[in-house]
């Protein structure tokens, strides 16, 4: 009487754990070896109930952006919290070309380069405001044209015809 | 708006240059203007990139980008950022002033092509020394 009441419980029990899918530990693994796999470096998983945390420190958006992706693949998972992972910070921008002076003079240039006639370019503590008007096929390379001379800022200002 | 709202608001033309294999570096950020460097292998993709921040940012007037696409193997042709092209009526006085430069300083940037300050030719192309 005593083992056929064990030998319920032992299959009541296999049947709950069944239902509850895998466990968190073998979720995270999962998760972990996935993220590996997918070369996500410098995340770290954390996995509660099937839902997982992300934390750690990555290069840029397209990685955080992949590691939630990953993760959220693996079997079992239910969701994926990504606001604890946060993006390095980026270096200084590059300096600008010169000075205010230097830079209208190299942006002109490329303007002239490009063909591009009918634009102001005005350089003020190295950012450029950009003013005239350009046939809409010339706005790329207006912008190209001042954004070579590394300003910190483009205000484009340009009217398209 | 923050590093992460900038890279947010530009993540499918990073998304374009990791699809194709074009690397690229990232900078500045949090003084609300990101730079984006990106080295492609030619026009064609340089073209991609800049239609990419045209849909992101039609008319590209919101002054929260600096992007570069640089065609990488070509570099003289592609950059071009340092060089002036002599067109008839200069002389390196006038050059010199476009660049808030001297004569001199001009001329010293250009000895190995230029033997007389005196004698320059349309279409010879100058190197700009940054003062």
């Amino acid at each position: 009487m005593k083992v056929k009441y064990l030998y319920v419980l032992a299959i009541v029990a296999a049947l709950m754990m069944a239902a509850c899918g895998k466990n968190d530990s073998d979720l995270q693994k999962a998760a972990s070896s996935k993220l590996a796999a997918d070369n996500v470096s410098g995340v770290t998983v954390a996995v509660k109930d099937g839902n997982a945390t992300l934390t750690g420190e990555v290069a840029d958006i397209t990685v955080k952006t992949k590691a939630e992706a990953s993760v959220k693949g693996v079997e079992g998972i239910k969701s994926v919290d990504a606001s604890g992972l946060k993006l390095k910070p980026l270096p200084p921008a590059p300096t600008p070309m010169g000075d205010d002076k230097m830079m209208e003079g190299t942006i002109n240039e490329n303007l002239k380069k490009a063909n591009i006639s009918g634009v102001t370019a005005m350089v003020s503590n190295g950012e450029v405001t950009l003013m005239g008007e350009v046939p809409k096929a010339d706005l790329a390379k207006a912008m190209q044209a001042a954004s070579a001379a590394n300003p910190k800022k483009i205000n484009n200002q340009l009217k398209t015809k | 708006m923050t590093n992460e709202e900038l890279q947010t608001k530009y993540q499918s033309l990073l998304d374009l240059a990791n699809q194709n294999g074009w690397q690229y570096s990232l900078s500045g950020g949090d003084d609300g203007v990101l730079h984006v460097d990106v080295n492609v292998p030619d026009d064609n993709a340089k073209q991609q990139v800049w239609d990419k921040y045209n849909e992101i940012d039609p008319g590209m007037a919101g002054g929260d980008l600096v992007l570069n696409a640089n065609v990488t193997g070509s570099q003289s042709a592609g950059g071009g950022a340092n060089t002036y092209v002599v067109e008839h009526g200069d002389n390196l006085t006038k050059i010199g002033q476009k660049y808030g430069l001297t004569w001199q300083q001009v001329f010293e940037a250009n000895k190995d092509i230029i033997s007389d300050p005196d004698l320059i030719h349309p279409g010879q192309e100058l190197k700009i020394p940054t003062a």
